[in-house]
């Protein structure tokens, strides 16, 4: 294709100590498009989350952000980190902050931005994804939905070029998921390219344009998702996804 | 959704995202009282004063009694002494107020430095771990001794010989040794992922301390922070062994003067009476944070 | 509900104060000095013989003292085997030595066989309850306010404070207290020295009050303070051995009338045996060779007044 794509990820190995946790996974993802990484805990999805912005260190391989690699030696992490914004499972806000200063404390100390640019932003965010009210109060006047949802209209502020989500929806309770997925889909539907770590398969299948199903390190099977959930050609991907059938995820 | 069986629902996380009822969590004694109602209140009274009215009643009335009390509570030598004693008790709090400040100040550079990463700043994290092994170790006591009859003793130009300015650097010194790991273990114990999200957000390693590890390390370690700040306090009557009257040391002399302990009791009070405040405060400080802090379980 | 529980808690604890002491047996209060004995001893070996279990340890004679002992209070230097630095008070020796040598020995006992020494801190001398010894000799000073703590013997020195110094200081050359007024001055703890430069010098400087008199002299070295106060004797031995360059500047009222005396727990018969024994002493001239001995080349200073 003519543009670089807005993720590419080369035979990247990752191993903590003597554990070899990502065996070399090959993923591409363009500009728009959502990808939805599924498998078992302890399959590397976290981890391969982790890679993409740096925030572990890579063994082998290379990651390029825009066409950029920011697997090279001398890249200015910092500034890489800016521009993929990530949003984990829990303990995500800064729980002596105000909704407000968590959402403009990035823009201020990272990207430069004065306050009152930060604040209008930030407000705006809030408002549109319905925490407005909210802003002023700690993390520990929200639900764990709402939480989650600053979370990543905190992600948001920075002004990502990609979002990864890892497992976002697993620590709450189901009656605050919806809120949550329903934030990610508007995401979605505004065109943010996103790689989304999830158990949640149903929302998965809705919303992802394509599924990486990783297994052992690898990414096992990839495919959209009528190929994954209907049809998926491996064993282990048919055994994985009879699990979740059998847990009544699905 | 295929199957029929509700998910299990979310279990909170251990040891930290419990939030207590709302309401009067101040005195935990008397919590159950409340909870159990009037029968359980007057069995709590009756045992409070039985046992305590056993104790006075076997303390009075013990046969060294009367001479316990004119040693150690003696009204005369105590309205004599306990107005000098709060007089000179000033110097003590001028001295441990401004000891506090540099302390708290030194003890957190050390801590960050002992936390530093990297190995270009290995010789930053070894210069720590030496400071705080050498401070820990030698008794404060010995501390102030020999800066404050060794240092003056050099007869270098420009060393100072106030008894007092090296009271408070001498309690500095060894108070920062302390404090710093207690400031290391706040700072331990914030959850990796603040600093993952800090980090993520693409923020300093440094601005990552300031704005997201230090506030949240300083405000969990509030008690052991006074527990600190208190031990200061008392040891502020050390400056006493260089020759310079504060509280202890006036206590002393009145003590000789009338062979009597009563002076001692005194001061006793004093302290009692400003500790006990900065006690509750802090509890009311560690309350608030409490709750705020319920909520990084991210529930 | 807090409130009542704390009300409660408090009134039981007045209640319990204000209840009548009983009447104890033994030790309450001071009586007079010259003690409880039935009969009148004539002599000090009669008075202790007829208060034999009010002895400490019967058959011996316990008397406490600082350590370290320190001269010329105390001299002969150091035994193997005693726990005393500097001096070991059985030895005999230096004046507080030879004067409890005196006493012992009037009062019957064997010097030193029968006669024990213990260590004991200024604060023990006079802490309440039961005692290690028969009676405290360190150099003692008698006041009025210590009284109600412990009976005093009579004076067995009367005690003039002194000012020592070094050659150089600003008060090196002082000859009235006028001179003083603007000097820093040091005095141990616990002493009637402290006394004088509070009472009777009141120089413009707060006094530098130690814990023992080497760290004093440590800071007069330092040049932290000017000179320091303490009885005459100690201060020529002071200035002979402690300071370097030393000068005994000088005396303060030559009629002082201050005194040591040796401290018994409240309501000891001992006192009177002890104060026969020194009696003696001051009538058939001892007590006075006893200082010819071991202070006479230590009471001449210019007073300073």
């Amino acid at each position: 294709m003519a543009a670089a794509a807005a993720l590419r990820i080369e035979d990247l190995h990752k191993s903590f100590d003597r554990l070899e946790v990502l065996k070399g996974i090959d993923l591409e993802v363009d500009e728009h498009e959502v990808v939805g990484l599924i498998g078992a805990s302890g399959s590397g999805k976290s981890t391969l989350l982790r890679c993409i912005n740096l925030l572990e260190p890579v063994n082998a391989g290379r990651v390029f952000i825009e066409g950029e690699e920011i697997t090279a030696r001398g890249v200015d992490v910092n500034r890489i980190r800016q521009r993929v914004g990530i949003v984990f499972q829990a303990f995500n806000l800064f729980p002596h902050m105000t909704v407000l200063r968590n959402v403009t404390l990035g823009p201020i100390e990272a990207l430069g931005e004065s306050r009152s640019e930060a604040e209008a932003q930030a407000t705006e965010l809030l408002q549109r994804f319905g925490l407005a009210d909210k802003r002023d109060d700690y993390p520990d006047r929200l639900s764990g939905g709402q939480q989650q949802r600053v979370a990543i209209v905190r992600a948001l502020a920075m002004k990502p070029d990609v979002m990864l989500l890892d497992e976002v929806t697993s620590a709450l309770d189901p009656e605050l998921v919806a809120e949550v997925l329903n934030v990610i889909r508007e995401l979605a539907a505004g065109g943010m390219t996103m790689v989304i770590a999830t158990h949640e398969m149903g929302f998965a299948r809705d919303i992802a344009n394509r599924i990486g199903f990783l297994d052992a390190g690898v990414i096992l099977e990839e495919g959209s998702p009528e190929e994954i959930f209907s049809s998926p050609r491996e064993e282990r991907t048919q055994r994985f996804l009879q699990s979740i059938i059998d847990a009544g995820r699905m | 959704m295929i199957g029929g069986e509700s998910p299990e629902k979310y279990q909170p996380l251990p040891g930290g995202s419990y939030t207590p009822p709302s309401g009067d969590r101040g005195s935990k004694i008397l919590a159950p009282l409340k909870a159990e109602g009037a029968r359980s209140v007057t069995i709590a009274v009756v045992s409070t004063v039985v046992v305590f009215g056993l104790l006075a009643f076997a303390i009075l009335n013990s046969s060294g009694w009367p001479q316990i009390k004119e040693a150690f509570f003696d009204p005369m030598v105590f309205r004599e002494s306990l107005g000098k004693i709060m007089e000179k008790f000033t110097r003590n709090v001028f001295i441990f107020l401004v000891a506090e400040v540099f302390v708290l100040i030194l003890a957190m550079i050390l801590a960050v430095m002992r936390s530093l990463r990297g190995p270009v700043f290995t010789p930053l994290r070894i210069l720590a771990a030496a400071y705080t092994d050498l401070f820990r170790a030698v008794p404060t006591i010995l501390v102030i001794f020999l800066l404050g009859f060794g240092a003056p003793a050099l007869q270098i130009k420009g060393v100072p010989h106030s008894d007092i300015f090296w009271a408070i650097v001498a309690l500095v010194l060894v108070y920062s040794a302390y404090v710093a790991e207690v400031y290391r273990a706040g700072i331990q114990s914030v959850h990796p992922s603040q600093v993952a999200s800090a980090r993520a957000l693409g923020l300093t390693r440094g601005k990552t301390m300031r704005f997201v590890v230090v506030p949240q390390a300083v405000r969990r370690v509030l008690p052991p922070l006074l527990n600190d700040f208190i031990g200061l306090q008392k040891d502020s009557a050390l400056v006493g062994i260089l020759g310079y009257t504060e509280a202890l040391r006036q206590a002393q002399i009145i003590s000789a003067a009338n062979f009597d302990f009563t002076p001692y009791v005194a001061l006793a009070l004093v302290y009692i009476v400003i500790t006990i405040p900065e006690a509750r405060f802090v509890d009311w400080l560690v309350a608030r944070d409490q709750r705020r802090r319920q909520v990084a379980g991210g529930v | 509900m807090r409130k009542l529980f704390a009300f409660l808690v408090v009134g039981s604890l007045l209640f319990a104060a204000c209840a009548e002491d009983n009447p104890t047996i033994g030790g309450t209060g001071a009586t007079a000095t010259g003690g409880t004995g039935a009969t009148t001893s004539a002599t000090a070996t009669d008075c202790a013989a007829a208060n034999a279990d009010a002895f400490k340890s019967p058959g011996t004679l316990t008397i406490g003292t600082g350590n370290p002992a320190f001269p010329p209070w105390w001299e002969g230097g150091t035994s193997d085997g005693s726990e005393f630095e500097f001096n070991d008070p059985a030895k005999g020796e230096g004046y507080e030595g030879a004067v409890a040598a005196e006493v012992a020995t009037r009062m019957g006992f064997t010097f030193p066989d029968q006669v024990t020494f213990v260590p004991v801190s200024f604060n023990k001398s006079f802490a309440p309850g039961p005692k290690d010894f028969d009676f405290v000799l360190q150099q003692i000073s008698y006041k009025p306010e210590r009284d109600d703590a412990v009976d005093f013997g009579e004076s067995y020195y009367n005690v003039n404070q002194a000012l020592v110094s070094a050659e150089g200081t600003s008060v090196a050359d002082a000859t009235t207290i006028e001179d003083l007024k603007d000097a820093k001055l040091g005095a141990p703890i616990g002493t009637t020295s402290l006394d004088v430069i509070t009472e009777q010098i009141q120089p413009s400087q707060e006094p530098a009050v130690y814990d023992d008199l080497a760290q004093a002299v440590t800071d007069l070295q330092n040049g932290d303070i000017d000179g320091i106060v303490v009885d005459l004797p100690t201060a020529f031995f002071m200035a002979a051995v402690q300071i370097k360059h030393g000068v005994v500047v000088g005396q303060f009222g030559a009629e002082s009338d201050e005194y040591f005396a040796m401290a018994f727990e409240t309501g000891s018969p001992l006192v009177e045996c002890v104060n026969l024994a020194l009696d003696e002493m001051e009538s058939d001239g001892t007590l006075d060779d006893i200082e010819q001995q071991w202070l006479a080349d230590k009471t001449n200073a210019p007073v300073l007044d």
